[in-house]
């Protein structure tokens, strides 16, 4: 279940437009633009790899896929995640829909109420794996521009922005953000818990073509407690499915069918 | 002047920190840069696993109420072949599938025809004849309630437990029998709709009867009375509430769960369900005497009131998760049916007064067990569950429950390893405590510990 949270939220931080602009953009514009790039604007599934590396050596991998879908009136999305792999976790469900978010798992057939504190268990929580609005979950602040490495340890010309949660959908309280300039690519994040410790430093990199967008298909998430835990997120997949607003339920979660 | 330097006061402040920053991809391992992302192999749908426990216990000695039948062995190896799958016979139609097969050995077990019973937990097809709109036939494991210890709206929980290893109230829902039923279920945006007609089908099974056959499904059991139920879910104001009507052979219930986030890290809920029925004395000699394990003529012991009267269940608690992912459960547990302090007195000084009268009283105990419910009035159950603890890969979880009439318990932790994405190693160790005469310190079984492994394909 953890698994699933991280790369949900982290998915949602994955996608921008290019939109070339003639005065620079206020922080929470750039943010709108993140997630434009991260949220195609229609609902969608993917499928989600995540692979964990410990003291460099792969060890476990977990497959996902994931539903989402934008409540027009909210703008906040609701997710639907269940676990394709490994076997002993074949069928587990987790629904996120605002603070409604329940856990399903097929052996016992019983659906448990799950807090938001809990969607950031693990390395990769499924608060990483779900979508988001960042633009509605959090206050963004420009501390500055930087030129920092990004994952392929190629210059880019970023914004730093600082997020503060703004709502209680917000999955982190704070997160360091930078952007690349001109394409809204997010670059790198930080990921840090009410008391303001380090989680997670996330890259995002491996941008492709996806559904009419060139979206972030990697996420390398460098665990900041355990030293020796590195997790990379693949997205994969991506394509429009129409998801009525009934799926967002926990009674719909053993009616979830992954062909 | 003082823009330049405060110009290249910026620029020496900013060039460490982006320094720094790129320092964080040191940390990214050569094998990420390296490799890129294989899928795991998926079988999609099926979970399927072999499961080994070897148990071993000691017995308590000097029982305030003697047994009527000593536990036999103080050891015990269970092998068992479980496998859950589901198939698509067409766009609209589905077929679901659910069973444990056990092989028990222990001293006094006879092989292999007390050895080997098979659980058929789940057998259905489902039907969609439109969008999210359900009909379902066949053996289904129907389970409702938010609560973790105790479950009052579980209405089809009687007689469906089966051998378990784990002592975790969770386990024993994960693994039990269903029951043939009709389903029909319809989900909209906002709530659900659930009816469920489930027929009789055979009389029940003495509690104390000879063991059915390995591949017997156990019907007279899990369909021994018509049973009806209609449960609405609605998500309002973030409480999702649950009401339930439920009917069996002369008697209704009606239930409600409902559950809402506290803060940030607090869910709290409360499960509740009454009707107008005896206590659990006198169900139990009811049902002994129907059965034909008691004798028409048997007492009604210890001493009670048989008559009807409303009655309610409660279980009312809350989950509590920390940063460092540890998860509490704390829930407080109302049987008014149950033993309250003086049954319970009246119980130990029954046996002590009228020692053939034993048997007669853990029957009654044991009656409470087979139908799932909970022997005392008032009880506590706890639960912590440390995820990702100390090592990858390692949960560590505990339980209990603590009679408030008496102060006794039990107590069971537990520590499961992923070995793999296919091997598993679980240890369990429990035991139970409190004086001669109270509930949990009367039992037989003093400690426990169990060597578990998983083989999942």
């Amino acid at each position: 279940m953890n698994r699933v949270f991280l790369g949900v939220a982290l998915a949602g931080l994955l996608i921008a437009p290019a939109h070339a602009q003639s005065k620079p953009p206020t922080a929470q514009e750039i943010l709108v633009g993140v997630d434009k790039l991260r949220n195609p604007g229609q609902p969608f599934r993917l499928t989600n790899v995540l692979v964990e590396y410990t003291n460099g050596k792969a060890s476990n991998q977990v497959m996902l896929v994931v539903f989402a879908k934008e409540n027009m009136q909210t703008q906040q999305f609701s997710n639907l995640v269940r676990y394709v792999a490994p076997e002993r976790d074949i069928g587990k469900m987790v629904l996120m829909n605002g603070s409604n978010m329940w856990f399903y798992d097929p052996s016992s057939k019983v659906s448990v109420r799950i807090s938001p504190q809990q969607r950031l268990m693990g390395q990769a929580s499924d608060g990483d794996v779900v979508t988001a609005n960042l633009n509605k979950d959090y206050t963004a602040k420009l501390l500055g521009e930087e030129t920092l490495e990004d994952a392929d340890r190629k210059n880019c010309d970023c914004w730093h922005l600082d997020l503060k949660a703004a709502s209680d959908e917000a999955v982190y309280s704070r997160i360091e953000y930078w952007v690349e300039k001109g394409t809204y690519h997010p670059v790198k994040g930080k990921f840090y818990s009410d008391s303001g410790r380090l989680l997670k430093i996330a890259y995002y990199h491996k941008f492709v073509e996806q559904l009419g967008g060139l979206r972030p298909s990697e996420t390398i998430i460098i665990d900041a407690v355990d030293q020796n835990l590195v997790t990379t997120m693949t997205n994969s997949d991506m394509k429009a499915e129409d998801i009525p607003d009934s799926w967002f339920q926990r009674e719909y979660l053993p009616r979830v069918k992954v062909d | 002047m003082r823009a330049v330097i405060a110009a290249l006061c910026v620029i020496c402040a900013a060039a460490p920190a982006a320094a720094q920053e790129n320092g964080d991809l040191g940390r990214i391992p050569q094998a990420v840069e390296n490799e890129a992302a294989v899928p795991p192999a998926s079988s999609a749908h099926g979970k399927y696993y072999v499961e080994d426990d070897f148990v071993l216990s000691s017995a308590r000695g000097g029982l305030a109420v003697a047994l009527p039948a000593p536990p036999s062995s103080d050891w015990a190896n269970r092998s068992s072949l479980d496998a859950y799958d589901q198939w698509s016979l067409d766009e609209d139609l589905s077929f679901t599938f659910s069973d444990r097969f056990n092989l028990t050995e222990a001293d006094g077990i006879g092989f292999p025809a007390e050895a080997a019973r098979n659980a058929l937990r789940e057998a259905y097809f489902t039907w969609q004849p439109m969008p999210e709109t359900y009909l379902e036939f066949g053996r289904i494991n129907l389970k409702n309630g938010i609560a973790l210890g105790f479950n009052p709206t579980d209405f089809f929980k009687t007689r469906t437990a089966v051998a378990q290893a784990s002592a975790d109230p969770s386990a024993l829902r994960g693994d039990r029998l269903g029951t043939l039923m009709a389903r029909a279920q319809t989900i909209w945006d906002g709530g659900s709709a659930t009816f469920v007609y489930a027929p009789k089908l055979h009389t029940p099974r003495p509690l104390d009867g000879p063991a059915p056959s390995w591949i017997d499904p156990s019907i007279d059991q899990t369909n021994t009375a018509d049973r009806l139920m209609f449960a609405l879910n609605l998500e309002i104001e973030e409480f999702s509430p649950q009401a339930l009507v439920y009917h069996e052979s002369g008697r209704t219930k009606v239930g409600l769960n409902i559950s809402h986030p506290i803060g940030n890290s607090i869910i709290a809920y409360a499960e509740w369900a009454g009707c107008s029925e005896p206590n659990l004395i006198a169900q139990a000699i009811a049902f002994g005497k129907a059965t034909g394990t008691l004798p028409a003529y048997a007492p009604v012991l210890p001493p009670t009131s048989t008559g009807r009267a409303f009655r309610s269940d409660l279980a009312v608690g809350a989950s509590w998760t920390s940063v460092a992912k540890i998860t509490l459960n704390l829930e407080y547990h109302f049987h008014q049916g149950g033993f309250s302090g003086t049954d319970w007195r009246n119980w130990f000084d029954t046996a002590a007064a009228d020692p053939p009268a034993s048997p007669l009283l853990w029957y009654i105990r044991g009656y409470a067990s087979d139908q799932q419910q909970p022997n005392s009035r008032h009880q506590i159950f706890w639960r912590a569950d440390w995820s990702e603890a100390l090592v990858r890969n390692l949960d560590l979880s505990g339980i209990g429950f603590v009679n408030l009439t008496d102060g006794s318990g039990m107590v069971q932790l537990a520590a499961n390893y992923d070995l793999s994405d296919s091997w598993s190693l679980g240890l369990y160790a429990g035991g139970t405590y409190g004086g001669r005469r109270s509930e949990w310190g009367s039992l037989p079984n003093a400690t426990n510990a169990i060597f578990q492994l998983q083989r999942y394909f």
